[in-house]
């Protein structure tokens, strides 16, 4: 029995709970592989698309920052990156981001030289006896499909820290565990070894590279929008969510005063795991999936982005490098956003904040939280301080996954089904892989792939039987 | 240490005067035939990692210096100047200025000179490439025709199309270098050797050059062909003439037989 409606005569209802990366990614995918036309609707609570990639501007100046997710993962020199061919296909100019410098108490170790001169022989020694380890770990051809079903997360299981105390030298420990953080959304002792490692690795260009759009990574969000033949509805909050006849969905949707009630035949929840909390689940067999999914991927990883408009540009970091990581807040990103995208005579300094520092921080005014990030700041860029105009704080908590350590990912297809009755209900979300916007391209994908296959084989079976309605059938 | 071997002309005496006692240049001959001279200067770092306002200034007299050289390639390649955590790296063809901790500074040099035989070994194919390009404009007739008139040029075709294979197996032995894969965890060395590289594209320049000799490679494959088709040609002509005269003899011999015997009778 199909999932589809038994009415031929109009298009599928698909409705698309969240505007985010996931939504629009799921959106794009739909309409290119479906066979035939599709009624896609996309639902969003707030009044923009684009979630988590956000690119805003400054008031003082027309000056823009990444507010949000601050880099794309460049997996081109391992295999197929169908993100980074979006980019390309919708005409979006990319710059490659670098970054080496570790400042560990007011120190830039930036390479093996570095490591050699301020902590000595052994501490090269263990971290070059960690990198090998990290990398029989994982290969770049696992790191790469890492997520997929058939890739097997050789590394996954385990806590990172039983890794992390192989490396005996504490300064040196201290170097890798500020490396890690500093992308990471959680404590680095706290994950697990595979996305530990990952995070790591994602230091050497022989597993990935970094980079960014040109302008703003919210124009990727813009681009498909543009290209999109969905309707999009902002404003408008889904509040429930329950089966209706004939294998449909209903929703219980809100937009301002407006309540209303639609029918679809498959439903996408493209939504942080957060906002499943939100929503309410009719029924004990659709609402005891749901919270099964919910209780499995519930493991909320945090993230503070404070952006600063200085009223100068921000002077060249040692090496060119577009960021450097600091020790501040056990460990922090800071971008020289000025180098991915030139504001002229301003310049842009940017600190990504994860883990437990993000939480501590959340609570904190914005002006407190300026004050603390520029007492970070290192002594090529302390001047900085003086120069800052206008300043912002994102605060992203609960955004991403800590992926913990002793948890166990559910097969592609259970991650992206969770109840097994409601078969037209479906989920997207980066948690589902590995909280990167590359990982929710894929879990995009992965749906609408099976969208699409379930509509072609309603097709068919209806060309087969061409008299006899699904419903008539089963009587 | 690197040691000191300052031979070079009076001029440049002058120009580095302003640098301290123990700078050396060094003159380093290069594997495809070029020389570099090389400026190492000795100059410490604030704890930061960052220059101090006299490593600075020692950097633009030394970078300075660096952009004066003359071109042996016409300026076709310009001063690239690379500031790598706490050191400066300024090079162009035939010169290069390392500015470091004394530490730093074998490792860097090393790595200068490493990306200046490479460099300039590309440099090299590439004109190659481009004379080899020159001469295929020349040629383009011989790939459509070749007659009596172009067995003059046939050695000269062959000697091309030789070079251009040539070029081709030197570009394919420089491949492993010029696509080394970065290495992790960087050292200071590795730093510098794939900003120089990055910044030179020296990547796709490989490519390009390869792409100019697998060109020659071919017209020059397809103008021996032609050549060697001629010759083919050339020699059966020959030989279906000689069979040609062979059967005429054969049959006025025939005739002449016939008519005798009928005389007889």
């Amino acid at each position: 029995m199909s999932l589809w409606s038994s009415d031929s005569n109009r298009p599928p209802r698909v409705a698309i709970v969240g505007g985010g990366p996931g939504g629009l990614f799921t959106a794009w995918h739909l309409e290119r592989l479906a066979a035939t036309p599709l009624s896609l609707t996309i639902f969003e609570a707030t009044s923009r698309l684009g979630g988590k990639v956000c690119t805003a501007s400054f008031t003082a100046a027309d000056v823009r920052y990444e507010a949000g997710a601050a880099e794309l993962y460049d997996y081109s020199p391992v295999g197929h990156d169908p993100l980074k061919d979006l980019v390309r296909q919708v005409g979006l100019p990319m710059v490659s981001l670098g970054g080496s410098v570790v400042f560990v108490a007011g120190r830039p170790i930036a390479n093996l030289d570095d490591i050699v001169e301020a902590y000595g022989e052994e501490a090269r020694r263990e971290l070059t006896s960690f990198d090998i380890r990290a990398r029989s770990g994982i290969t770049p051809a696992e790191f790469y499909g890492s997520g997929s079903d058939h890739v097997a997360d050789a590394a996954a299981g385990g806590r990172f820290a039983a890794m992390l105390d192989g490396i005996s030298c504490r300064k040196a420990r201290r170097y890798v565990d500020v490396m890690i953080h500093s992308d990471l959304a959680t404590e680095v002792g706290e994950t697990n070894c595979g996305y530990g490692l990952q995070n790591y690795l994602m230091n050497d260009p022989a597993y990935m590279r970094l980079y960014c759009i040109a302008g703003g990574n919210e124009q990727l969000m813009h681009a498909i929008t543009a290209r999109l033949a969905a309707q999009v509805r902002l404003g408008t909050v889904v509040t429930e969510v329950a089966g209706g006849p004939e294998e449909t969905l209903r929703l219980c949707l809100r937009a301002g005063d407006n309540l209303q009630v639609e029918e679809f035949d498959v439903v996408i929840l493209a939504l942080p795991i957060d906002a499943f909390k939100r929503v309410r689940f009719a029924g004990t067999t659709l609402a005891d999936a749901m919270r099964r999914h919910v209780e499995h991927h519930d493991h909320p990883a945090h993230y503070l982005r404070v952006s600063v408009l200085l009223d100068r540009p921000v002077p060249s970091l040692p090496g060119d490098d577009a960021y450097l990581m600091l020790d501040a807040f056990g460990g922090t990103c800071l971008y020289v956003e000025s180098a991915r995208d030139p504001c002229g005579s301003h310049g842009v300094l940017g600190w990504l904040l994860g883990g437990a520092a993000a939480v501590e921080m959340a609570v904190l005014s914005d002006e407190a939280l300026v004050a603390a990030v520029l007492g970070s700041l290192p002594a090529p860029l302390a001047a900085c301080r003086d120069h800052v105009v206008e300043s912002r704080v994102h605060r992203w908590t609960g955004a991403v996954s800590a992926l913990p350590g002793g948890w166990v990912r559910r097969p592609a297809d259970l991650r992206h089904r969770p109840s097994p009755v409601h078969r037209g209900l479906f989920v997207v979300g980066d948690y589902l892989y590995d909280s990167t916007l590359n990982g929710v391209f894929d879990s995009a994908e992965h749906v609408a792939d099976w969208v699409t296959a379930e509509s072609l084989g309603a097709r068919l079976s209806a060309r087969a039987t061409p008299f006899i309605k699904p419903t008539e059938a089963s009587h | 240490m690197i040691g000191r071997d300052i031979d070079e002309a009076g001029d440049d005496v002058v120009a580095l005067a302003g640098l301290p006692a123990d700078t050396s240049l060094r003159h380093i001959p290069l594997a495809c035939g070029e020389h570099l001279l090389l400026l190492v200067v000795r100059c410490e770092n604030e704890s930061d990692g960052q220059l101090t306002t006299e490593a600075g200034l020692l950097t633009k007299t030394a970078s300075d210096w660096v952009a004066a050289a003359p071109q042996p390639c016409g300026g076709l390649l310009p001063v690239v100047t690379v500031p790598l955590y706490g050191c400066h790296v300024a090079v162009t063809p035939g010169r290069a200025a390392v500015l470091g901790p004394p530490a730093r500074l074998d490792g860097l040099a090393a790595a200068v000179i490493e990306f200046a035989n490479r460099e300039a070994e590309l440099r090299q194919l590439e004109r190659r490439c481009t004379d080899l390009l020159e001469s295929l404009n020349d040629d383009a007739h011989h790939a459509f025709q070749f007659d009596t008139q172009s067995l003059g040029h046939r050695d000269m075709l062959a000697a091309r199309f030789r070079e251009a294979v040539a070029v081709r197996v030197q570009l394919a032995l420089a491949a492993p270098t010029v696509h080394a894969a970065a290495v992790h965890p960087p050292t200071l060395a590795s730093q510098l050797g794939e900003r120089l590289r990055d910044r030179t594209r020296l990547v796709e320049r490989h490519e390009f050059a390869i792409e100019r000799a697998e060109l020659a490679e071919r017209f020059y494959e397809a103008s021996g062909q032609r050549a060697a088709d001629f010759g083919i040609a050339r020699r059966q002509m020959g030989l279906e003439w000689a069979i040609v005269v062979l059967l005429v003899i054969q049959t006025v011999l025939l005739i002449i037989d016939i008519l005798a015997g009928r005389a007889a009778t």
